[in-house]
């Protein structure tokens, strides 16, 4: 446990940065949560209130925002103080886009249930599960200081990328067998694509929180596993490009 | 079915200017960490004890002082880091009952050695304290003292001298019209920047800052900081500091000291971002119970 300041204040004010966190987080993953029940229960009226409720969210980064400036004006932070200060920032801007792609879907879902129901709108329920899971899982993280648990948050990202690379496909088949498809499976793509950016944002994170910890950047490379982007067609065999990627 | 896209060509009028692209020129480290690389020892200090009669203030110091670097020396008051600063121009020895036992080896040589020449050991390592102490002479002859005590240049070479140390120590500006008139009538922050003149007037190869902006306000704080930024191209510096701002902006490597013992030494930007150590880190951040 790391000991206290001698100034109070500095403390609460530290303690504050962290609540302010774990509130967006919450509200993160709350909204994902929704938006993807939004999604799979066909909810137009669900998937309103996300979009409603995500200025929520940028208020609370802007909070972040003023008190970070306010800490190193006044605090002048060091070390582990800094780091914490500087982490919350990034944290901070990280969670504020991935309510952002919550809200994206559910603004995506209020279309797609004007447009009859497809098969494949199974696999974003099970993006959503993955990525509310990596989301809770790094914020316990942040909470406890857990730099272990944030590097296991940031491999999770391979599943993610790999369940978009086979819902891309999937998708790209149903429109290419049918273009009356064509619109429902957009909208899917589309939010396909905001849930494999929470993964990436999850992963940034976990990256931060270990910089938190350890003082270091996380040196790894992490396997980075979405194909989509050199996919040339559905049957294309992308292992035969694959160390082409970045 | 399958679909192919090709790659967008890009036009060969154009591929000249891809090719030719200049390499950018990419810093490859961090200031400080190319302080760690290319940094020669001046000082070595080895198991370096001292006492205050039976008192151990210093218990077994073991740390390098780079050259044409800046080293500064951290921690509470009373841990020994003036103390320390002390031993490296052996300014201890004007008091009985003080001694120094162990190495302290400035290129190589013993300066702990008793047949050391004490008047040409502070010619080569200069020290300025945290109060301003101009002698009650003339601005001129504050600088030129030093100069007369060791070299007998000629009034031309000594008026030259005088210039060059004043220039060096960013005063000469200020003082040029009025080199006649006491030290005692300049600000504080001037008659800190003049005891530096008079203590690199001699070209020394150390400087031995301890506190020498704590007396002073931020304007003349950061003059004070400025000047060490350009001083060390040319000397091995060691500030003493309480002020980690201080520390933090002005020095290449840094030490934090505690009761007598030397806890972590490493490179500035290590100490103030990640340090090692649990106390150093309680410390720099306010957290000393």
């Amino acid at each position: 446990m790391v000991s206290e300041h001698i100034i109070k204040s500095y403390d609460q004010e530290l303690q504050r940065l962290d609540n302010i966190i774990a509130e967006m987080g919450g509200m993160a993953e709350s909204q994902l949560a929704a938006g993807i029940e939004a999604v799979a229960k066909r909810d137009s009226e669900l998937a309103a209130r996300v979009v409603k409720s995500d200025a929520r969210v940028d208020e609370l980064e802007r909070e972040v925002e003023s008190l970070v400036v306010r800490l190193l004006a006044l605090r002048q932070p060091l070390a582990r103080d800094l780091r914490q200060i500087v982490a919350g920032l990034k944290i901070a801007s990280d969670l504020e886009r991935i309510a952002d792609y919550a809200a994206n879907v559910a603004k995506r879902a209020i279309a797609l249930n004007q447009t009859p129901a497809v098969k494949p709108v199974s696999g974003i329920p099970r993006m959503g599960r993955l990525g509310s899971g990596m989301i809770k899982d790094v914020l316990d993280a942040f909470v406890e200081r857990d730099a272990e648990k944030a590097l296991a948050v940031w491999l999770r990202d391979e599943e993610m990328d790999d369940l978009y690379t086979s819902l891309f496909r999937e998708l790209l088949t149903y429109m290419i067998e049918d273009p009356r498809n064509i619109t429902a499976c957009t909208h899917l793509l589309f939010m396909a694509k905001n849930l494999e950016r929470i993964g990436d944002h999850a992963t940034n994170i976990a990256e931060t929180l270990y910089f938190l910890v350890h003082g270091t950047p996380l040196a790894q490379v992490r396997p980075k596993r979405d194909r989509t982007s050199l996919a040339l067609a559905p049957n294309a065999d992308v292992e035969d490009i694959e160390e082409d990627q970045d | 079915m399958t679909y192919e896209i090709q790659p967008i060509e890009t036009p060969s009028r154009l591929r000249p200017h891809l090719v030719q692209m200049p390499a950018v020129d990419t810093p490859n480290a961090t200031p400080t960490a190319e302080a760690k690389d290319q940094a020669q020892p001046k000082v070595q200090i080895k198991d370096l004890r001292f006492y205050y009669k039976s008192y151990e203030a210093l218990k077994g110091i073991n740390l390098t002082l780079h050259d044409k670097r800046v080293t500064a020396f951290i921690g509470p008051s009373g841990c020994g880091k003036s103390t320390l600063l002390r031993v490296l121009n052996r300014i201890y020895e004007l008091y009985p009952d003080q001694r120094a036992t162990g190495e302290v080896l400035v290129d190589g040589k013993d300066i702990l050695d008793p047949r050391q020449d004490l008047n040409l050991l502070r010619a080569r390592i200069g020290m300025v304290f945290q109060k301003p102490t101009p002698f009650p002479m003339s601005i001129y002859d504050n600088v030129a003292f030093g100069i007369r005590l060791y070299e007998r240049p000629g009034a031309r070479a000594l008026d030259e001298r005088v210039e060059e140390a004043l220039k060096r120590s960013a005063l000469w500006d200020e003082v040029k019209d009025k080199l006649r008139e006491s030290g005692l009538s300049l600000s504080g922050g001037q008659q800190q920047r003049l005891c530096i003149a008079r203590a690199i007037a001699v070209k020394p190869e150390i400087l031995l800052l301890d506190e020498p902006a704590s007396a002073l306000d931020p304007i003349s704080t950061q003059r004070i900081e400025e000047l060490i930024a350009d001083l060390k191209s040319d000397y091995c510096i060691v500030i003493v500091t309480h002020n980690m701002q201080q520390a933090a902006r002005s020095s290449d490597f840094t030490a934090f000291m505690y009761l007598g013992q030397l806890i972590e030494f490493d490179t500035t930007e290590t100490i103030f971002t990640h340090p090692k150590e649990r106390q150093t880190e309680d410390y720099i951040t306010g957290r000393f119970g």
